[in-house]
């Protein structure tokens, strides 16, 4: 057996070197692994922390690719133990990670084609990751339009970063909240009643979309009616996962595990997946 | 294949000698009717006649709970855990060898268990001719009555005073030779050898499948929206016990815990079941399979459709447990499957 196998389950440390609040519940953590060596992983892929004595829980590498320096982050949102754990560490202390696991959005499919973020709370974290990528190499993409839906304006998170490409000519940002408060003055709306409103070439137009379990069908459904392919539409699915080397078995998605051949999934390979959507 | 024939009186020596080296295993009669495999000892009665054992022996290559890691809470470093006794589990019965061989293909798979494997690599397994078929099995009609691999001695009773004994492995050749003196089987005693066999698989054959086996995947294709779930499973308690009870099923939690000092503790994996409510619930509180008739439904599709399409073997290997565990006596493989069979007949 290699190396590999014998320390499938075994972490290496890595060092919170910097932390700051997104929202009331989330937070992002930048982590830097001790042993120096970027995580390499790609957009879409999660890494498994583990907080000892607490436990050890999934979550997508939000940043992009790293390409120079070894740091990597993950915004988190306290809802349990690991969270809470998290929430709580100071910046010097350390966490165990193993991974990158899972399937990633294939970056190069995106290449010289217009891409649709579609982001439901949360699921900006993960795709953020492939955003940070095309803008980092901006010249290899056509249009990058990005839909981002929250239930109240107190749930957003990376507002700053938001309010930064919004200003940015070479993309296209669409912002909608559930409901709103006394601020809001923007849509209100699920994030389904965007997309109507804007044009979108559905022959060159890829579908990156990442969000709570119920908004997919809607989405997909709203996608297939602008004309896009199901081979265009990409998800990631979120699942309970313990192992992320598909043994547990609590990721089974019908005959699939989503910490193998997911999290991310082409529309098409999983439309008929009983389970899946 | 060579193969010895064994006296009776031979035994005791050479389960000392086994002793030696391994923590030896055997079959008997915990209670009344109730068979089970403990560590052998000298006053030990085997139970050559078991039908089925109580508990299942996947707990051999994965405990019911098992610590992988040691870690250091301090400065956040782990070390790896493998405790992998040698072991020799004598009587083991082929569908019992064959879910052990099922396990050992899964977790293989991607990323190779390690701990699995390496207990599976220091455990020597006898498989014994079963000479009874518990009440709720039907291992002979899913072809778990025979298995090619995965043991390496195979015993078949033969008379009131001795075995006969095929050879699979040099392992189990040299344990089998280790005292000595053995005589090659006679033609006559491979042939009583082979009668033991076919009458015990005609037995197993009086109930089970009524069809195909392979033809499970195809049936519960069509099978998901059937009736039948919501009925069954109205009875389901989410107990659990069909899948702790059963040699294929290998789903695991991940737990740890520290010591009462707070500066050492460990990561261990505990058998799980998906007929458990929490076991797909993710943050949010969002149940993938939040009725019982999704669980019930996903742990038949699991043994008689996910499983088959990955290796080409059923998920079940009708050893009964499950339909003997049952407080529900709803949990029972070829019931289920032979109703889709039927209902898949008539719309067809
Ligand atoms: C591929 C993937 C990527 C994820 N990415 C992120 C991310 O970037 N940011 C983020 O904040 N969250 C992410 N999550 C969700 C995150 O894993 C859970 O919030 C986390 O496991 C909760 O751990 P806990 O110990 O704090 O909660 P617990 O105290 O264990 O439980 C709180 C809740 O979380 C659920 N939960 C517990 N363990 C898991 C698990 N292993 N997988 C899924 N749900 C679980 C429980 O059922 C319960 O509802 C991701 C999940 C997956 C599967
Ligand atoms: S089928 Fe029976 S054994 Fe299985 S969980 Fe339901 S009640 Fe328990
Ligand atoms: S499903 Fe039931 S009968 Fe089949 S192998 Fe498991 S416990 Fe035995
Ligand atoms: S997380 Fe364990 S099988 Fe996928």
């Amino acid at each position: 057996m290699t190396p590999d196998t014998l320390f499938q389950y075994v972490p290496s440390p890595a060092t919170l070197v910097k932390k700051e609040k997104l929202s009331d519940f989330v937070t992002l953590f930048t982590f830097q692994p001790d042993n120096g060596k970027a995580l390499m992983h790609k957009p879409g892929q999660f890494i498994m922390v583990s907080v000892y004595g607490v436990g050890e829980a999934p979550f997508s590498v939000s940043s992009p690719p790293n390409a120079t320096g070894s740091t990597f982050e993950l915004a988190v949102r306290r809802i349990g133990n690991v969270t809470n754990a998290m929430h709580n560490m100071r910046e010097g202390q350390k966490v165990g990670i193993r991974g990158p696991y899972g399937s990633s959005f294939p970056v190069q499919d995106f290449v010289g084609k217009d891409t649709l973020f579609v982001a439901g709370g949360l699921g900006y974290i993960p795709l953020r990751s492939l955003l940070h990528y095309q803008l980092r190499h901006r010249d290899e993409f056509g249009r990058i339009i990005v839909m981002i839906g929250c239930r109240n304006p107190a749930e957003r998170i990376f507002v700053d970063q938001i309010k930064e490409l919004e200003a940015r000519e070479d993309v296209e940002v669409y912002e909608t909240v559930d409901c709103g408060d006394d601020n809001w003055c923007g849509n209100v709306g699920l994030i389904t009643t965007l997309l109507p409103k804007i044009y979108i070439e559905p022959d060159i137009t890829h579908v990156a979309m990442v969000g709570p379990p119920v908004m997919y069908k809607f989405v997909i459904q709203e996608c297939r009616n602008l004309g896009i392919s199901r081979e265009s539409i990409y998800v990631s699915l979120e699942r309970h996962m313990k192992c992320g080397i598909g043994k547990c078995g609590h990721c089974q998605i019908n005959g699939l595990n989503a910490c193998v051949e997911g999290p991310v999934f082409k529309y098409h390979d999983i439309q008929t997946t009983p389970e899946a959507l | 294949m060579t193969s010895y024939t064994v006296y009776m009186d031979q035994l005791p020596g050479l389960l000392e000698l086994w002793a030696r080296e391994f923590q030896v295993h055997v079959p008997v009669e915990v209670e009344n009717g109730i068979y089970d495999f403990v560590p052998w000892r000298k006053s030990e009665e085997i139970a050559w006649e078991y039908d089925v054992a109580y508990n299942p022996l996947k707990r051999f290559f994965l405990p019911p709970r098992e610590t992988l890691l040691r870690f250091d809470p301090a400065n956040c470093t782990a070390e790896v855990v493998c405790e992998a006794p040698r072991q020799l589990i004598f009587g083991m019965h082929p569908y019992d060898v064959k879910a052990a061989n099922q396990l050992d293909t899964l977790m293989r798979k991607d990323v190779p268990d390690y701990n699995f494997i390496t207990r599976k690599k220091n455990t020597v397994i006898f498989a014994l001719e079963p000479a009874a078929v518990a009440r709720n099995a039907f291992w002979a009609s899913v072809d778990a009555h025979k298995v090619d691999a995965g043991y390496d001695l195979y015993w078949t009773r033969i008379s009131s005073a001795s075995f006969h004994v095929e050879v699979s492995t040099r392992r189990g050749k040299e344990l089998l030779l280790a005292a000595g003196g053995l005589e090659l089987s006679t033609a006559a005693d491979r042939e009583a050898a082979r009668r033991a066999h076919q009458r015990i698989v005609k037995e197993s054959l009086r109930d089970g499948l009524k069809y195909p086996w392979r033809e499970t995947s195809d049936i519960l294709n069509r099978a998901w929206d059937s009736t039948l779930w919501q009925h069954r499973a109205r009875h389901c308690f989410s107990c659990g016990t069909c899948n702790l009870v059963c040699p294929t099923c290998y789903c695991f939690d991940m737990k740890e815990e520290l010591d009462n000092t707070l500066t050492k503790g460990e990561r261990y994996r505990e058998w799980d079941g998906c007929m458990m409510d929490s076991f797909s619930r993710v943050a949010g509180d969002h149940n993938f399979r939040p009725h019982t008739r999704e669980r019930f439904r996903h742990r038949y599709y699991r043994k008689g459709k996910y499983i088959l399409d990955k290796t080409g073997q059923l998920g079940c290997v009708g050893c009964g447990r499950c339909v003997s565990g049952c407080t529900s006596g709803i949990a029972d493989p070829k019931t289920v499957f032979n109703e889709l069979w039927e209902a898949d007949r008539h719309d067809s």
